[in-house]
Formats: structure tokens, sequence, C-alpha cells
């Protein structure tokens, strides 16, 4: 479609060079988008499909989407599953193991979600990613299951598409 | 032709990216990076007025290039910067 000679070029960044940047950037009041990477975060959230509009974490509370930094150079995308004073359980929505942190490990917080190629966010104030949240955390007792009928039929079924 | 206010460059990774200044979005689904020369040339140019003349001038300044090459370059460069709205006409 653009056809002037301005080349488009996917670009990987490691983490644990890129991040620490993404934490300075947001402590200096920027907000960032970002590629989402990996399936911790199924079923919403698809490995290079989707993408964050993350700002800097200033009030966190349980149920909020963060990017923290788990251990040293380990960062992660996942959600707060229980706030206890300076400790934080985080879990992702599509893992059935927990990641323990501080509060001040937790650098930034998921405003919203780019997904599947659209213009529009989806905010994580809003109804859609409330109620999923709802529903899907409380089904974490069959949790195994439904992610195993998400990856073997579902994704059979409707295949992600990414984005060109 | 003057470079657009606020859009700084910085070093992310080794990648030099152009970064809108203030509390803007910083899309990196979506980002400008430059090479080396063309970093070098925005430098020397960032919140000032010029023309593809004198970025020819600072190019060949500090590359082995002879000075058609290098205007012609400068030419395409400014061509790729104003399509990517980073810099603008007058």
């Amino acid at each position: 479609m653009c056809s002037s000679n301005n080349k488009v070029k996917e670009i990987y960044f490691e983490n644990a060079k890129f991040l620490p940047e993404i934490t300075a950037l947001l402590n200096e009041g920027h907000t960032v988008t970002l590629r989402l990477r990996g399936q911790s975060m199924r079923p919403f959230l698809e490995d290079g499909r989707d993408k964050a509009l993350i700002a800097k974490a200033t009030y966190i509370k349980k149920g909020d989407a963060v990017l923290a930094e788990i251990s040293k150079g380990v960062y992660v995308l996942h959600r707060i599953i229980r706030l206890d004073g300076d400790n934080v359980t985080l879990r992702g929505d599509g893992n059935r193991n927990n990641e323990y942190c501080k509060r001040e490990d937790v650098k930034g917080f998921v405003i919203g979600f780019y997904r599947k190629g659209r213009e529009k966010i989806d905010k994580t104030n809003e109804p859609k990613w409330l109620i999923y949240s709802f529903v899907w955390t409380r089904l974490y007792p069959i949790r195994r299951y439904l992610l195993a009928f998400y990856r073997r039929i579902w994704l059979k079924l409707f295949p992600c598409k990414l984005p060109v | 032709m003057r470079t657009k206010k606020g859009f700084k460059l910085r070093d992310i990774c080794g990648e030099k990216i152009i970064v809108a200044e203030g509390l803007e979005n910083i899309d990196f689904c979506n980002i400008i990076s430059m090479n080396e020369s063309s970093a070098y040339l925005w430098k020397q140019v960032e919140g000032k007025e010029f023309t593809v003349e004198q970025l020819a001038e600072l190019l060949t300044d500090e590359y082995e290039v002879d000075k058609d090459t290098a205007l012609r370059d400068c030419k395409a460069l400014t061509a790729q910067w104003l399509k990517a709205q980073i810099i603008e006409k007058e």
C-alpha cells in the first residue's frame, strides 16, 4: 500500500535490555505500545498478534494486568492475583503457575490492548475486559482443560491471523 | 526545511529511533529507526533549519563519499523524512 522507500522491518529486542529502557520511558511520563510475545496471557491475548498500551504503574490493584520484573532481567506481562502489603503475586491468564515480586518490581500498568489488528483499543477499565477477567479467573480450577481445548480445538477452527 | 519540534533521536538497545518528546505515546510497533549515517545527519540538524545541500556537505565532511552521491542520497533521505513526517518544508 505504501509506495515509499521507507522500509518496514521487524526488530526484535532482547527483553532484559529493552524493558529497562521501556521502564525509563514510562518513568519519564511516556506511555508505550508494545507487541506482545508468548502464550501466557491466552486466551484473550495471542503471541505476536496483539499489542498493549502501557503506562507507569502508580496505583495497582488485584486483577490488573501489569508489566513486572519478577527476577533480574526477567519481565512478564501478567495479572495480579494477590496483593499483600509489599508482596505481589502474579499469574498469566494462560498459565497455571504463580510468580512473585515486590510492589517496586511492578513497572507498568496496562491501560488496554489492541487485539486482532484492530485500531480500537480494548481498555482494561471497560466491561469487555472486566467481564472476561471475572469469568476467566474464576474458572481457574478447570483452566488446564480450557487451555487444552483452546489450543487443540479452538485454534484449529479459528487460527490466529498474524499482522502482515 | 527544518526538523519538527519535539522529535528527538534516542538510542534504544543500539537502535537509533526518533521519539516525540513530551508525554506522548511511543509506539514500538511502529517506530522510525535510522542507520548510522542518517542518525549522524539528524543529530547535526536537530531543531534547526537546513537544506539538502547542507546535509550533503555534512555527509562529505564525515564520510568518504563524493559530492554527487552525497547530494543524491540526501535528497532521497529528506524525501523519506518528509514522508515520515519528522521534518517540514520551510
